[in-house]
């Protein structure tokens, strides 16, 4: 219809691209934990870190043929389950210790910037379009995921009700995509207090896969843009961070066709739920689309399921302080 | 769709239209129209000021995994999602459509989820899929544990009717219709084909269509809201002159019968205004038979006369009464 004589902008479908890197690779999450564990765990994270780092962008070079891999780093604080210390105390530190382990944070975001970043409501938002995945037998109803805030990979046991007089016996939960037998999960989207919503750690990263994913849009605009940092000093209070900040003026795109997370091994339940909601959300098409359409052209081919292109390399946990005081 | 690994071309689409009288007293403006059908908080609603105001949603996917409904009885188990979505005509008559298409065959194994998702509105077969019977049997309705396309649509209005934007003050009574509607694949280099149209009993329309390959489920879904659209319009009046009891109804109360066809329904007759340019001509055999608007232009007379009637005496007792 491109070639009519009229046309009406706001009948017309419109997605704003993104530029592309071949891989956004993450360098680490912290915590309070981890903060209160002192740089020296940093420390210890960040050498850990390096030698995978190494592997991943062997990896992804290997993936286009040899050529120069684009590949942005992130790193993401948490700043919406606890808040501890200042971006202006902070910061500086996290970015000495990668510097000291030869590695360079491109880009910074917030967690809480996954939840509603620039007076957009992105976890909302994404919460509209999970579709759950059916099991067999369902014919068109709608399932509850937006009244109960829980999300299976399968069938929940069926509630017992003594009430009817017949007691049947227990009987297990089954998950859908199960080989022979079944690994069952049931993932808690978020909880509501006193009004509050409040996200739970597996939705917010799952939101964050997706804007690093570049299928994050806002009535066609992208969301969770870059701003630049011009250097000076951080602020002393975190809402006065940009939810995601560009530390490195050369950067690679924030966004890629792909994700490599790096984390200590204690995340992997985490990320396996992160996986579990990747599976089930409908994402924006235009994004899709317009991602299929680069890759395609660039000769990358790009895993056709969203869950499909986050990959992860889970590493053992750097000792606990009080070991090494141990020792 | 680029580099997302071949899926067999889809050889069949199906729908279910429901179309009814939005409950509202005020018709909503573009701006409201768009509140009511912004199904996701991050996606737009469409709305359209030419040739008339036209406000269509984002599909929203329903996960399906059941058997199809088909009219031979085959028993043929589908996995996929069914698209939804609403579209408001002038503020006035709301739609909602479930549809999906799906491919000649399939594999014999339920895929990971995260397959059918980037496949939106697409419904796999597993094995061969029986085309015809598949049709039929859609048209014909869905049985017990079957693919229920008007349940979805049923479902989305259902939703939309919650909105607190509604205050349920329709300005009359009316029926809803639900018109299905089955897309076959058309004949190597023959263009989209319009089979069959049929008015059944209780609302119900069914409409056979052939259309190309590379014609979208999402157009034949248009082309179908339009031709549903028209023929609600059509029902309505009928049934509005009907229980007017014109002739032998006094004055007064035939132009009280008749002035919601006027202030609500007359200017919405607009064949073709949204469908996709492909497939706008396929109007032109239900012009010619029975010729939707060849009744409607009818109708309307009937009623421009029976109000111009009502009016003499009026304007007579107005003079004498100087």
């Amino acid at each position: 219809m491109t070639d009519a004589v009229f046309r009406e902008t706001t009948a017309e479908p419109r997605t704003q691209a993104v530029p592309l890197s071949h891989l956004s690779l993450e360098l680490g999450h912290l915590y309070m934990e981890d903060f209160e564990a002192g740089p020296e765990r940093l420390r210890e994270h960040f050498a850990e870190v390096r030698i995978w780092v190494d592997a991943a962008r062997a990896s992804a070079a290997r993936r286009i043929g040899g050529k120069r891999p684009r590949i942005s780093t992130c790193f993401l604080i948490d700043d919406y389950f606890t808040r501890f210390s200042t971006p202006a105390e902070l910061i500086p530190i996290v970015l000495d210790e990668a510097e000291r382990a030869g590695l360079v944070i491109d880009y910074l975001a917030r967690e809480s910037g996954c939840a509603v970043a620039d007076k957009i409501e992105l976890a909302e938002a994404v919460m509209h379009r999970l579709v759950e995945s059916p099991p067999p037998g369902s014919y068109g109803s709608r399932p509850p995921v937006s009244r109960t805030g829980w999300l299976p990979n399968g069938q929940r046991t069926p509630a017992l009700r003594p009430a009817l007089g017949e007691v049947k016996g227990w009987q297990p939960p089954q998950e859908t995509a199960a080989r022979n037998h079944s690994v069952f999960m049931d993932v808690e989207l978020w909880s509501d207090k006193d009004e509050q919503r409040l996200w739970s750690c597996p939705f917010l990263a799952a939101v964050w896969q997706l804007a690093r994913l570049g299928l994050l849009r806002h009535l066609g605009e992208p969301v969770l843009a870059p701003r630049p940092w011009t250097g000076g000093d951080f602020p002393h209070d975190w809402d006065q961070l940009p939810p995601l900040l560009r530390l490195n003026a050369t950067a690679a795109p924030f966004n890629a066709y792909r994700t490599c997370t790096l984390m200590a091994n204690r995340f992997l339940a985490v990320e396996d739920a992160v996986r579990l909601i990747l599976d089930q959300v409908d994402v924006d098409a235009g994004a899709l689309r317009q991602v299929a359409e680069r890759s395609a052209r660039e000769g990358v081919a790009v895993p056709a399921a969203v869950a499909q292109r986050a990959t992860y390399v889970f590493y053992e946990e750097p000792a606990r302080d009080s070991s090494r005081e141990a020792s | 769709m680029g580099a997302l690994p071949p899926v067999a071309p889809a050889v069949l689409a199906c729908g279910e239209v429901r179309t009814g009288l939005l409950p509202s007293f005020q018709a909503l403006d573009g701006r409201a129209a768009a509140q009511l059908l912004r199904l996701r908080a991050d996606e737009r609603v469409r709305v359209s000021e030419r040739p008339n105001l036209y406000a269509l949603s984002p599909d929203v996917l329903t996960g399906v995994d059941c058997r199809l409904p088909t009219s031979n009885g085959a028993k043929v188990r589908a996995v996929g999602t069914v698209a939804a979505r609403a579209a408001l005509t002038e503020g006035r008559v709301l739609q909602a459509t479930a549809y999906f298409s799906a491919p000649a065959d399939g594999p014999d194994l339920r895929r990971p989820w995260g397959h059918y998702l980037v496949r939106p509105g697409l419904v796999e077969p597993f094995g061969k899929l029986p085309e015809q019977a598949t049709a039929e049997g859609v048209l014909r309705g869905s049985g017990r544990g079957e693919l229920d396309l008007g349940m979805i649509a049923e479902g989305l209005l259902a939703q939309l009717l919650r909105h607190p934007l509604l205050d349920h003050k329709a300005p009359f009574k009316s029926r809803r219709t639900h018109l299905r509607w089955a897309a076959r694949r058309a004949p190597e280099g023959e263009g989209p084909s319009l089979e069959r149209f049929t008015l059944a009993e209780d609302g119900l329309r069914t409409v056979s269509l052939r259309l190309p390959e590379h014609v979208p489920a999402a157009a034949a879904a248009g082309l179908c809201e339009d031709l549903a659209l028209h023929d609600w319009l059509l029902t309505t009046v009928v049934h509005m002159l009907d229980t007017s009891r014109l002739g032998a109804a006094d004055g007064p109360a035939a132009v009280l019968a008749l002035r919601p066809a006027v202030d609500h329904l007359l200017h919405l007759w607009m064949p073709r205004a949204h469908v996709d340019q492909d497939l706008g001509h396929l109007w032109e055999v239900l012009e010619r038979e029975p010729g939707f608007t060849r009744q409607w232009r009818t109708l309307v007379q009937r009623i421009r006369d029976q109000l111009a009637v009502q009016a003499i005496p009026l304007l007579h007792e107005a003079l004498t009464t100087r």
